[in-house]
């Protein structure tokens, strides 16, 4: 009884030290129409977060190394950081960004997805933490057959 | 939309497979010749008692009938709790489904 308690008092405490963010979601093919039409991963960083600086750890991408149907690519992106934003690009079609999740403050990072690949190629993934500070990880892999024909 | 959503030690697992041709411009080029036939889920999002719990906004990179799993935290939902998730693509449908937490 004591630590069920102790344990609602303490998450009590953190809503109300955490400003509530928008209960309306960001849809940023509104917000960052750029983003959408960027050909390379940095101008498409750059016009979702306005830098390409990113610190190289504490975001994991997981795709098979070599996917056989490019037309469903399976994607995982897993990360603690405490954040507002994860994207993810591959630099094998005409254009970079492939998904912009907006978190809110029930979201856990682990996102999976199918995305078409044209060719062989790396997908990356940022989380914008609430610090401020773009975090990255990355995963190269061979597509066996392309998939933007469909 | 078929939705199965989850609740097990206070996380919310979520897989819903949105019925979407999801034509790329290249891919409406080679079927109609014209790139403007294009159409693919642009925004998604989910929610539970009025809450959002789910938001992405998408390109025409993701595949044909996609499948989008993602994890939240209970945070309060239960069981039984409705799960609302609605798409719209870049002509402007949309649609709706709603599925129970289980």
């Amino acid at each position: 009884m004591e630590r069920r308690t102790f344990l609602s008092l303490g998450f009590g405490a953190l809503v109300l030290a955490a400003v509530p963010a928008s209960v309306r979601a960001e849809d940023f093919r509104k917000l960052k129409p750029n983003a959408w039409t960027a050909k390379t991963v940095d101008d498409a960083v750059k016009a979702l977060y306005g830098t390409t600086a990113t610190i190289a750890k504490g975001v994991t991408v997981v795709t098979p190394d070599v996917a056989s149907n490019g037309g469903a690519v399976p994607v995982q992106v897993t990360s603690d950081i405490d954040a507002k934003t994860v994207a993810i690009f591959q630099d094998a079609n005409p254009e970079s960004c492939v998904i912009v999740y907006d978190l809110n403050e029930h979201s856990i990072i682990d996102f999976s997805i199918k995305i078409k690949m044209k060719k062989s190629g790396t997908i990356s993934a940022v989380v914008e933490g609430k610090d401020g500070k773009l975090y990255s990880g990355s995963k190269s892999l061979e597509v066996a057959l392309g998939g933007c024909e469909g | 939309m078929k939705i199965k959503a989850k609740l097990k030690n206070g996380v919310v697992s979520v897989k819903a497979m949105a019925k979407h041709k999801m034509w790329t411009y290249d891919i409406a080029k080679k079927k109609t010749g014209n790139r403007n036939d294009a159409n693919f889920i642009t925004h998604i999002n989910a929610s539970v008692n009025d809450k959002v719990v789910f938001d992405a906004s998408t390109s025409q990179f993701l595949s044909k009938n996609p499948i989008f799993k993602f994890k939240f935290k209970a945070d309060g939902f239960k069981k039984g709790d409705k799960i609302v998730m609605t798409w719209v693509d870049l002509k402007g449908n949309t649609k709706t489904s709603k599925s129970k937490i289980k």
